[in-house]
């Protein structure tokens, strides 16, 4: 962290020198280089953390440089209100281009984005506000305190210093708890929303603030060159300006300023072999997504994790026991769970058929049956994955079916999934990180007005993290990336992060597979503390012995309906439960005693 | 009424090309689930060596084509096998890895023909057919028959043929298919080269229709994309009506819109993907959920 | 804790105290380039040499270079030799605006091209701040209105080209059902605008008027509007290729009308682009109709064949002129660059390929264009009236 610090210092330093050794060619690309850098520091927030591909990042940059044209040379305004204004059009055009992405991502959202980029740059073309292909020429020189802002050594002076704010913001808005929502967005946006982390608000907020920097960068480029013409905003300088991200590293801020400014010097550089220079960069870009794909930014943290493997044989990080202590006050009670009558058609396939059960509140409810035979489904349903066809569920009486995930994890609902959905790309800390931030979309504007605040919730959230991380005794994997862990630990945390987010009612689905018998045994101890904590339990399983002697009462499913409810003892001896789930190929009586001896234990 | 007609046949003549274009991004991504972002610049690639081919070989233009399918479907087994390690990983890095050789290809071509390009003389050289006062190009006729082949053939090849057959397995459950011995990397590696077979097709097609340059092949990638996505992503009779629906928008808006027939068709398409995302008549595609 | 940050707060506070410090003695200050009064002039050529105008920039280049090495073997200006030197602004007004810098730092004395007007227009302002003369190719009006009294055109303007067509085709061969096809670029654009004024002087309502997009490939519902008004003369307002597909799709339709539009009418890539057949008749208004006008063309052709191994064209013309004119001002202003040499260039009466050079207020130089018409793969001078 100090090196970190001292190592902006350094640069900032150097920055504010730089100009004294440079002519006034230098100074320029240097200019433009910055406004590439700010264009990349947003397309870097929203491809990178926020996992939005975003191939219109130059149209609100071209939004922004032609609003503040417009506004100065055809409406006579000011340089700086028009500056404001258009800042606020490019966040506009921000938020229309972000619609799509509400529906659709990935090449879906490639395509849109760049046709409506193409829209843009057709329009700007055409329309005669915008002076047709002809551009518009004659912005004024932005006033400021008499600082004569013409001479481009100044204007570097002030590119810098709002370069250095965007930098900081971008940088505290990544690495704090909007950052790390936006992050758990890209890894797994179905975990995201079930930990509680509003996916569409997230999905739009990515693009409002990629539009905001392309604005920003607008308004610097309308300053500086003080001409705007569509060529400025073609594709061939939206994929140049890919090259920079990825080549800098995505996910990383710092890396997209790096890949920015040394493409931009680069390019510089290699003017008269242009066509080389676009080979060279096809090259590398094809190069680091294969080789590299977290960038140049990456490159550090590969090498350091190399000689760490090489090193660090001997310290072994072990999973301590879970240590069952209860979080929550003993007055809370786990919430009931009513399902009524759901009934849910996947093009023609009837996967559930007018289901219902009730869960009573602090009840640790088992649902089994057959693969196939719809309780993953229903578990969709509950936590606002699918919608029903018909019928509805509700937790302690509020209506459930209907709502989005996130408003379910909100109102007290969490899960896990049956094949682990862990953020993969975030440390252990940042899974359980985000589903503790439990704070609103609607106090993003402490972003922008009030800091501090957002930087105290952090501070008291890293310490409840850590407390939690201790109880579930994965404090030794905090800094580890998931992905790297045993499978077991891997699903105690999965269960960890539900429990982070303080639910009332907790699905759990297949928490034992792939577990080994010790783990299994653990397993059942954690559930337990979790119900003795005030938490329901309903939790979809195959292993028997775990459900048999976990839960209070079991649900069978079948092809899609209820054909079994009670006790374990109860349910297990039914002839049709025996036959739904092991075909009739098997001796119902030695299963049903073993069954009773599971029960008995 | 005569406007409408023969701006129905002007779009369907490049609706033709668009759809081969479509066919060649949906055959790759309903095996691999891979948006290839460099189709534009297979299909530019494809344009120049038929049309150069032609043109300095002097050899008739349908024997220039597949020459120009050999080339292309080479970059086609290149590409894939440079991307390979990606493969069922991250989608969004293979995307952004396909426009880096997009980027790669277009700047090859204008090192080796040049940046001015070179216009091709039709190979079919008759009067236009007047129907009722429309006219139609023969040559619109050719292209529009040698997609349909295409298109059968592709769709025979699908359902009748070992290979074809594995590579629906393969694109429906690409695990499955593994069990089942089905060799997975060599069912991409055809399905990669086919893709990019049919780009050389609508390229060495469009070549005597526009004029052959290292830019041709970003606006017909976009397009061709667009009418992929429309007629629902990895399908193939979709992309076909995909392609023709997005050639005739075109040509109805560059007539009801002029200059700004740009702006008005990816607005529409913008609006249509939002109502129905899967396009059409649905995706197909690798199940990787 | 806090000690330490408040610490480090004040360490900040004083880094920067001293650095505004430091920055009040402005950076830079002494940038001017100084000319040196010995040595060779630079002289640069800018434009594009990759992207769809390249062909344009590229015939440019050759044009520009020969007029150089032609002066250079004949012993320089006033004994010092001229360094020509190519830049590509890729078309893009940003890269357009960094070549601007560079000039300005590295001591050019004057700039030839660039053939994009949204690029050339990018430029003057910094052009004009270095006191660089400049000799466009553009023919955009926004060029003139940019007002820099160093900018210069190295041909006519759209309104020239048009005037000149409509006088020919309305004057003197009295068609009065006139259409217009154009695209929507600076060029097109611009055609456009002369046409239809240089039309209503006559007072002629065109019977059409479509613009269609720069890389739109159908044009049916255009050209089937066209037809349907039955004109008799098609004007295209379009660069060489897109004029090509646009008359070759006409055609096609069964559009007899006379073609007829302004410079790149006449060049091979239009010819080719349309066909031989489809472009026969076009009407051209350009100041440079063939290789064969003249003594002066034809001397130009071949030594351009010889330096460059191929035919020269009307680009070439321009640039191999706009080049003449900067090396004969350089001449009579005795080496001096900036202020004086744009004067010296508005000053410079050039007897040229493209015509007599006389530059006025706005640095227009060409007054007038010739009309030709395409007859079998060849433009032909048509006989003044």
């Amino acid at each position: 962290m100090r090196l970190r610090v001292g190592g902006f210092a350094v640069a900032a330093v150097a920055a504010w020198f730089l100009p004294y050794g440079l002519d006034l060619y230098g100074i320029h690309v240097i200019d433009i280089a910055i406004v590439f850098a700010l264009l990349a520091v947003g397309l870097g927030l929203a491809m990178g953390v926020a996992g939005q591909i975003n191939l219109a990042q130059v149209a609100f940059f071209g939004v922004s440089s032609y609003a503040v044209a417009i506004l100065t040379t055809r409406a006579g305004f000011g340089f700086w209100t028009a500056a404001v204004l258009a800042l606020l059009a490019a966040t506009l055009v921000g938020v229309l281009v972000g619609i799509p992405a509400l529906r659709m991502q990935s090449h879906y959202l490639g395509i849109v984005t760049l046709g409506l980029a193409l829209a843009f740059t057709n329009w700007v073309t055409n329309s005669t506000v915008t002076g047709g292909a002809d551009g518009i020429s004659g912005i004024p020189v932005p006033p400021l305190f008499g600082i004569d802002l013409s001479s481009e050594y100044l204007y570097y002076y002030l590119e810098l210093v709002v370069f250095g704010l965007a930098l900081a913001f971008a940088g505290f808005v990544a690495h704090t708890g909007l950052g790390r929502r936006m992050r758990a967005m890209r890894d797994d946006s179905l975990a995201a929303g079930a930990v509680g982390a509003p996916v569409p608000i997230l999905r739009m907020t990515a693009f409002v603030l990629a539009s905001l920097y392309g604005g920003v960068a607008g308004v610097l480029y309308a300053g500086l060159i003080r001409y705007v013409a569509p060529e400025t905003f073609s594709i061939a300088n939206m994929f140049l300006l890919l090259a920079m991200v990825i080549i800098g590293g995505r996910q990383s801020i710092l890396g997209c300023v790096v890949g920015a400014v040394a493409l931009a010097l680069l390019r510089e550089a290699l003017v008269d072999f242009s066509v080389y220079a676009q080979l060279g960069f096809g090259i590398v870009v094809v190069l680091m997504v294969v080789f590299a794909p977290t960038g140049l930014a990456g490159i550090p943290a590969r090498l350091r994790r190399l000689v760490r493997r090489r090193r660090t044989s001997d310290h072994r990080a072990t999973l301590r026991p879970f240590r069952p202590e209860p979080a929550g006050g003993p007055d809370r009670v786990g919430a009931s769970l009513e399902i009524s009558g759901i009934s849910k058609q996947f093009r023609g396939l009837r996967a559930l058929d007018d289901v219902s059960m009730s869960v009573a509140p602090g009840e640790i409810r088992g649902v089994v049956g057959p693969n196939g035979s719809g309780k993953t489904t229903l578990f969709n349903i509950v936590t606002g994955i699918y919608g029903v066809s018909s019928g509805s569920a509700s937790v302690d009486g509020r209506v459930v079916t209907g709502r989005r995930p996130h408003q379910l994890s909100q109102l007290g609902l969490a899960r896990t999934f049956q094949n682990l959905r862990l953020f993969g790309q975030m440390t252990v800390r940042d899974n359980v990180l985000v589903a503790l931030d439990r704070s609103s979309m609607l106090a993003v504007w402490r972003y922008l007005l009030w800091p501090v605040g957002i930087w105290r919730a952090e501070r008291d959230l890293r310490a409840r993290a850590d407390d939690l991380l201790e109880r579930f005794g994965l404090t030794d994997f905090a800094e580890a990336a998931p992905t790297s862990l045993p499978y077991g630990i891997q699903r105690r945390l999965e269960i960890a992060r539900a429990m982070a987010t303080q639910p009332r009612l907790l699905l759990l689905d297949e928490p034992a597979a792939g577990l080994n018998g010790q783990e299994v045994g653990q397993l059942g101890e954690i559930v337990r503390a979790i119900r003795a904590d005030g938490v329901t339990v309903v939790l979809i399983e195959h292993n028997m012995g775990l459900v048999m002697s976990l839960c209070d009462r079991v649900t069978v499913l079948a092809s899609g309906g209820v054909i079994a409810d009670g006790t374990p003892a109860e349910v297990a001896v039914r002839p049709e439960v025996i036959e739904a789930y092991l075909g009739d190929s098997m001796n119902t009586a030695d299963i049903a005693a073993e069954v009773e001896s599971e029960a008995v234990r | 009424m005569e406007v409408f007609f023969q701006t129905l046949v002007g779009g369907l003549g490049f609706g033709a090309v668009y759809a081969l274009v479509a066919m060649g991004f949906s055959i790759v991504y309903r095996t691999m689930g891979l948006v290839n972002f460099a189709h534009g610049q297979v299909v530019m690639i494809g344009a120049y060596a038929a049309s150069t081919f032609y043109m300095t070989a002097h050899v008739p233009f349908f024997i220039s084509i597949p020459v120009a399918m050999v080339v292309t479907g080479l970059i086609g087994l290149v590409i894939e096998r440079v991307l390979r390690p990606l493969e069922n990983k991250d989608f969004d890095l293979m995307l952004i890895g396909t426009i880096g050789f997009g980027m790669v290809l277009e700047s090859l071509a204008t090192i080796i023909w040049g940046a001015t390009g070179h216009a091709v003389p039709s190979p079919v050289d008759t009067e236009p057919l007047d129907v009722f006062g429309i006219r139609i190009r023969t040559y619109s006729i050719v292209v529009l028959a040698v997609a349909a082949l295409a298109t059968v053939a592709l769709v025979l090849f699908l359902q009748r043929t070992k290979r074809g057959a594995a590579m629906q397995a393969v694109a429906m459950d690409h695990e499955a298919a593994t069990a089942v011995g089905i060799h997975v990397g060599r069912s991409n590696a055809v399905a990669f080269a086919i893709g990019a077979g049919l780009a050389a097709l609508a390229g060495a097609l469009v070549a005597p229709m526009l004029y052959v340059n290292p830019t041709l092949g970003g606006s017909l990638g976009i397009k061709g994309f667009a009418a992929a996505i429309l007629g629902g992503f990895g399908n193939i009779p979709g992309a076909v009506v995909g392609g023709l629906a997005i050639g005739v928008l075109d040509s109805y808006a560059a007539g009801r819109f002029q200059a700004y027939s740009e702006l008005v068709v990816f607005l529409v398409f913008t609006v249509i993907i939002m109502i129905k995302p899967t396009g059409l008549f649905g995706e197909r595609t690798v199940n990787r959920a | 804790m806090p000690r330490t940050a408040t610490a480090r707060l004040l360490l900040c506070a004083t880094a920067l105290a001293v650095a505004t410090a430091g920055a009040c003695s402005a950076p830079g200050s002494d940038s001017s380039s100084q000319e040196s009064s010995d040595g060779p002039f630079k002289i640069a050529v800018v434009n594009a040499q990759s992207g769809q105008l390249s062909s344009l920039g590229q015939w440019e280049w050759k044009g520009a270079k020969l007029a150089a090495d032609e002066w250079n073997a004949k012993g320089g200006i006033d004994g010092r030799t001229i360094e020509l030197e190519l830049f590509d602004d890729q078309g893009d007004p940003t890269v357009g605006t960094n070549i601007a810098r560079k000039l300005s730092s590295e001591g050019f004395v004057a700039m030839i091209g660039t053939a994009e007007s949204a690029v050339t227009v990018a430029m003057i302002p910094i052009l004009r701040q270095a006191k660089i003369p400049n000799i466009t190719s553009g023919q955009s009006p926004a060029i003139a209105e940019a007002g820099s009294p160093y900018a210069f055109y190295n041909g006519p303007t759209s309104n020239t080209y048009d005037e000149s067509l409509a006088r020919y085709l309305v004057d003197d061969k009295g068609h009065r059902k006139i259409a217009l096809i154009s695209n929507n670029g600076s060029y097109g654009k611009g055609e456009r605008d002369a046409f239809t004024s240089a039309l209503a002087d006559r007072g002629i309502t065109p019977v059409d008027d479509q613009v269609v997009t720069t890389d739109q490939k159908d044009f049916s519902a255009a050209l089937t509007s066209i037809r349907q008004k039955a004109p008799d003369v098609l004007f295209v307002g379009a660069e060489e290729v897109a004029a090509g597909l646009i008359v070759k799709q006409a055609r096609e339709l069964g559009i007899t009308a006379t073609i007829a539009g302004a410079a790149p009418m006449g060049t091979p890539v239009y010819l080719e682009t349309a066909g031989v057949t489809n472009a026969e008749g076009t009407v051209v208004s350009s100041p440079y109709l063939s290789n064969d006008t003249d003594e002066a063309s034809r001397a130009f052709a071949e030594a351009y064949q010889r330096a460059h191994g191929e035919e020269a064209e009307m680009h070439g013309a321009k640039a191999y002129d706009g080049a003449n004119i900067v090396f004969t001002a350089l001449e009579s202003s005795n080496g001096a660059g900036g202020a004086e040499l744009a004067e010296a260039i508005r000053g410079t009466e050039y007897d040229g390929l493209l015509g007599d050079f006389d530059f006025d207020e706005s640095g227009v130089g060409i007054h007038e264009t010739s009309i030709g018409v395409i007859t079998a793969g060849k433009l032909t001078a048509e006989p003044a009236s």
